[in-house]
């Protein structure tokens, strides 16, 4: 679908007036047409207006809300991939209390990347069965600021090639790290941004970041520290080993 | 953040992303009656509409950071969530099927008008404004699309009228309401 063709559907698409088929390549032609994104914003305010009728709220309905919240963490969740590098799997994994709420707090756990890996990949391994929890255990007691207060933070900025700064993270002394702030271009819904740990030339999956990242939280195991971390354009289930070109990356 | 009350909705998200039930609870209070609304008004069923409304909440919850709000307000996003769930919804086999069997759901559709619907006494006056500036024509188009689910192809088919114009009818009625709404201000009142 050209420029003109998204464009003429925009309007279709604010109001979901557009079948499946035409949705999904309208939104191919919006991952890469700012202009066109934002007229779709602009049209989804102009739907908002329309639909913004209030209705009493039914007795209770919060309440079944609020019971879900925790209940339902079940959700796809990555995998240990088997030692012998096989394709990243998922399960459906429950996870006690605060269920893997979002992909970008998903770990993409480190996948055999070569048999020389392994090694290192062992060290990841070890904490990775608790590595969701070590993630929201930390995500609720910290947050970035605290992060940016702790002595010895480490603050890595990400540029692209041309030297344009697209992420920044913190990484305290412990090995956990937090998204400080995100100029990453919104990928298409079919694709991640994915976080890597390269430790002498070496590429580890550190997580998936999702498509626009804000939040992102992960910790780093098995390391020293990373050397440089770097992020990728990956499809959304992730990658074994980045894709190159490599969108941004930057050394401690 | 000692009163939720007072913090933008912005800072709710931000709340719900570390886990707040209370914030959610907050956005639930503020944003709840127009995700629901919006939900009965597309499906004309209350208990869809619930569904629905759980869904919205429930997704904010585990995907926060799906909201950007350099893209546009809170409660368009959520807004944008009630109407698209609903229209999955709808456009599901057996719910159409349940929908058209339905003669009292065809008569108070007959009977619906937009401006009467508009109930949020911020942005009333100025929907009921851009409303009353579009054709008939456009105006039928739009409602039959987001009120009813339809997509631009069924529209075309039930107005007899070849898809290309019923595509620029929608096209040429919502530019021009967005340009009322933006003179007269509605789009940033609706921002939080």
């Amino acid at each position: 679908m050209n420029h003109d063709e998204a464009n003429d559907l925009l309007a279709a698409l604010a109001l979901d007036a557009v079948d499946a088929e035409e949705r999904s390549a309208i939104e191919r032609h919006l991952a890469e047409c700012p202009r066109c994104q934002s007229e779709l914003d602009a049209m989804r305010e102009v739907a908002s207006a329309l639909g913004n009728t209030v209705d009493p709220l039914p007795e209770g309905l919060w309440s079944k809300i609020s019971d879900r919240l925790y209940i339902d963490g079940v959700e796809a969740v990555p995998v240990l991939a088997p030692m012998d590098g096989g394709a990243l799997g998922t399960r459906r994994a429950r996870v006690p209390r605060l269920g893997s709420r979002r992909q970008v707090w998903r770990l993409a756990v480190p996948v055999g990347l070569a048999a020389a890996l392994v090694a290192v990949l062992a060290l990841q391994l070890v904490g990775a069965n608790n590595r969701v929890a070590n993630l929201q255990d930390a995500l609720r007691s910290n947050d970035v600021q605290s992060a940016l207060r702790t002595p010895g933070h480490r603050l890595i900025e990400l540029r692209s090639s041309t030297h344009q700064p697209l992420a920044r993270f913190v990484v305290l002394p412990d090995g956990r790290g937090y998204l400080v702030k995100s100029e990453l271009p919104k990928l298409s819904t079919s694709e991640t941004y994915q976080l890597w740990d390269i430790v002498s030339g070496r590429a580890i999956s550190i997580g998936l970041m999702g498509r626009a990242p804000r939040h992102v939280a992960f910790t780093i195991s098995g390391t020293p520290g990373p050397s440089s971390l770097a992020v990728t354009a990956e499809p959304s289930g992730g990658a074994i080993k980045p894709t190159l070109p490599i969108v941004a990356s930057g050394s401690v | 953040m000692a009163d939720l009350s007072e913090a933008s909705d912005a800072q709710l998200v931000t709340a719900v992303g570390r886990y707040s039930e209370v914030a959610l609870a907050e956005v639930y209070r503020r944003h709840g009656g127009v995700v629901f609304g919006l939900a009965r008004r597309v499906l004309g069923n209350a208990a869809e509409a619930e569904d629905v409304t759980q869904e919205v909440f429930l997704r904010l919850w585990n995907e926060p950071a799906r909201f950007d709000p350099l893209r546009g307000s809170l409660r368009s996003f959520l807004l944008a969530q009630s109407h698209a769930r609903s229209v999955d919804v709808i456009r599901s086999q057996n719910s159409r099927r349940a929908r058209e069997a339905s003669d009292a759901m065809k008569t108070a559709r007959a009977e619906y008008h937009l401006e009467s619907e508009v109930w949020d006494l911020t942005v009333a006056h100025q929907v009921a404004q851009a409303l009353a500036t579009l054709p008939p024509e456009e105006r039928r188009a739009i409602e039959l699309a987001y009120f009813e689910g339809r997509t631009y192809v069924q529209v075309a088919e039930i107005l007899h009228e070849p898809e290309g114009t019923v595509k620029s009818r929608i096209r040429n009625g919502m530019r021009r309401m967005r340009s009322v709404l933006v003179e007269s201000g509605a789009r940033d009142m609706e921002r939080s």
